[in-house]
């Protein structure tokens, strides 16, 4: 007969970044039964969308559901916006719009793989991710004006240009970017330590995959092909060089070394769109109001986002709902945790790079 | 974008989903309620793995107090988006706990109009 534990993880917890609460049912550690409470940052942000915004400050106000998403929210609203109303986006812009949305995405990315470090107690690992994080946050102030909680994208097209001092500038800290995405690879890659902490851990197979509908690098982590820059045409990535990164033990290893991947392709395709720039405008003005419904896939770097939106003719929009990745992971997680070894919990919880301000909206 | 929409009654909409979907070929994306004033419009999306662009979208009208069944029989992970249309539309759909987002003094049903 084992002993029965009652033990809580989070609201407030040391391995997790925004708050969210597993409830876990232990017998001598290993994880019988688990409940979940996501709501602790529900913000009513569907609802003001629908009241109290009219549909061309809506970008801005997706933009608030979490400052690192902020371009991945306001790419998928305008997308939404630009379908329904048939406004024909400039290439300079849909190609400005691949080189934030995928230096948020390296950014993104590189927060997750340094959390994993910090929950595997490789404290030394996590500085230099975080270190060389400093680095994209620098390029993204440099493009958008800010480090997170970027304006950038707006109907129609972007809100601001490439200047060549930007260009010269990008290209430059890109360069030292990339020499150091490969040397933490490599390290997240090789290192003995982080290597036999999270091989084996937390698999997902590739039908459990399919059977709970997994988005994002979990879901690639586990065979199950899917990554919406391959699915929905949103942003012109294959011109760029986008190749999907697929791996198939589906543990936590395997999660962080699809980001790492993913990291350095994002890379590639940024130095491929400064390359390939095309001259012209970066906005288109836009006239008349959103009549109809549509729906958007976007590829956020935590998995699939999807926008829904139907408007009526006027300046609110009759419904306006968000399904995000972590929401759409969370079935996974909770099937996961049961059969665990509690110890496993948190470098698990992290492997999916769960955003609760994201979940929650 | 190919759309394959299908308009069914709520009673059949669980027998409707069962025939169609195979997981793996079709991804299940979300449920989405919307409000029409008395009634609520629902929608059930899936896109298809490695096509550009391909979706089928499920739709089916509940009164307020209507039971909307699930289908986390067919879609175990639907789970979580029926008790958000439990708790953010206030419907009554089939085992599905409110309280997902919302607290038990916050305002209920917030997406209902008016």
């Amino acid at each position: 007969m084992g002993r029965k534990i009652t033990i809580p993880f989070g609201s407030q917890h040391v391995a997790l970044p925004e708050p969210v609460r597993f409830v876990f049912q232990t017998e001598n550690e290993r994880i019988t039964d688990v409940d979940v409470d996501v709501g602790y940052v529900h913000r009513g942000i569907e609802k003001a969308c629908m009241t109290k915004f009219r549909y061309m400050q809506v970008g801005y106000v997706v933009a608030r559901v979490c400052g690192l998403c902020a371009i991945s929210h306001t790419l998928a609203y305008v997308t939404a916006v630009e379908r329904l109303m048939g406004i024909e986006v400039p290439k300079r812009a849909l190609y400005l719009r691949i080189l934030v949305s995928e230096l948020d995405r390296v950014h993104s990315h590189l927060l997750a793989m340094g959390h994993l470090a910090e929950v595997a107690g490789y404290e030394n690992l996590f500085m230099h991710t975080f270190r060389y994080r400093e680095l994209v946050m620098e390029l993204q102030e440099l493009v958008t004006g800010n480090r997170i909680q970027f304006d950038y994208v707006c109907i129609g097209g972007v809100n601001r240009d490439l200047t060549p001092e930007v260009e010269k500038e990008l290209r430059k800290k890109l360069k030292t970017l990339k020499e150091k995405v490969f040397w933490l690879k490599d390290v997240f890659e090789n290192d003995y330590s982080v290597k036999y902490r999270w091989k084996g851990i937390g698999v997902i197979t590739e039908r459990m995959a399919k059977e709970l509908n997994v988005v994002g690098p979990p879901a690639r982590a586990s065979g199950l092909a899917t990554d919406v820059r391959n699915e929905f045409d949103y942003l012109p990535f294959k011109e760029v060089g986008y190749r999907m990164v697929v791996r198939n033990e589906g543990d936590v290893y395997a999660r962080n070394m699809v980001r790492a991947e993913e990291t350095v392709n994002s890379l590639e395709m940024l130095f491929n769109v400064l390359d390939g720039m095309p001259e012209g405008s970066i906005k288109v003005n836009v006239k008349g109001l959103p009549k109809g419904e549509s729906f958007i896939r976007v590829e956020a770097p935590r998995g699939e986002l999807f926008y829904y939106l139907k408007g009526n003719g006027k300046m609110v929009l009759e419904r306006l709902r968000i399904r995000v990745p972590t929401f759409a992971n969370i079935p996974v997680m909770k099937e996961l945790f049961v059969g665990m070894e509690y110890a496993d919990v948190p470098a698990v919880v992290i492997s999916f790079d769960p955003c609760l301000s994201c979940t929650a909206r | 974008m190919k759309v394959d929409e299908v308009r069914v009654p709520l009673r059949d909409v669980r027998k409707a989903i069962k025939e169609f979907y195979d997981p793996e070929k079709w991804h299940f994306i979300t449920v989405n309620g919307t409000d029409l004033g008395g009634k609520v419009e629902i929608k059930w999306f899936f896109a298809k793995y490695g096509e550009k662009e391909v979706f089928k979208v499920f739709t089916a009208e509940a009164g307020y107090d209507d039971e909307v069944p699930t289908i986390t029989y067919i879609i175990p992970s639907a789970w979580i988006s029926e008790w958000e249309l439990a708790d953010l539309l206030g419907l009554n759909v089939e085992g599905a706990k409110k309280g997902l987002f919302l607290e038990p003094d916050s305002p209920q049903a917030p997406l209902r109009r008016g």
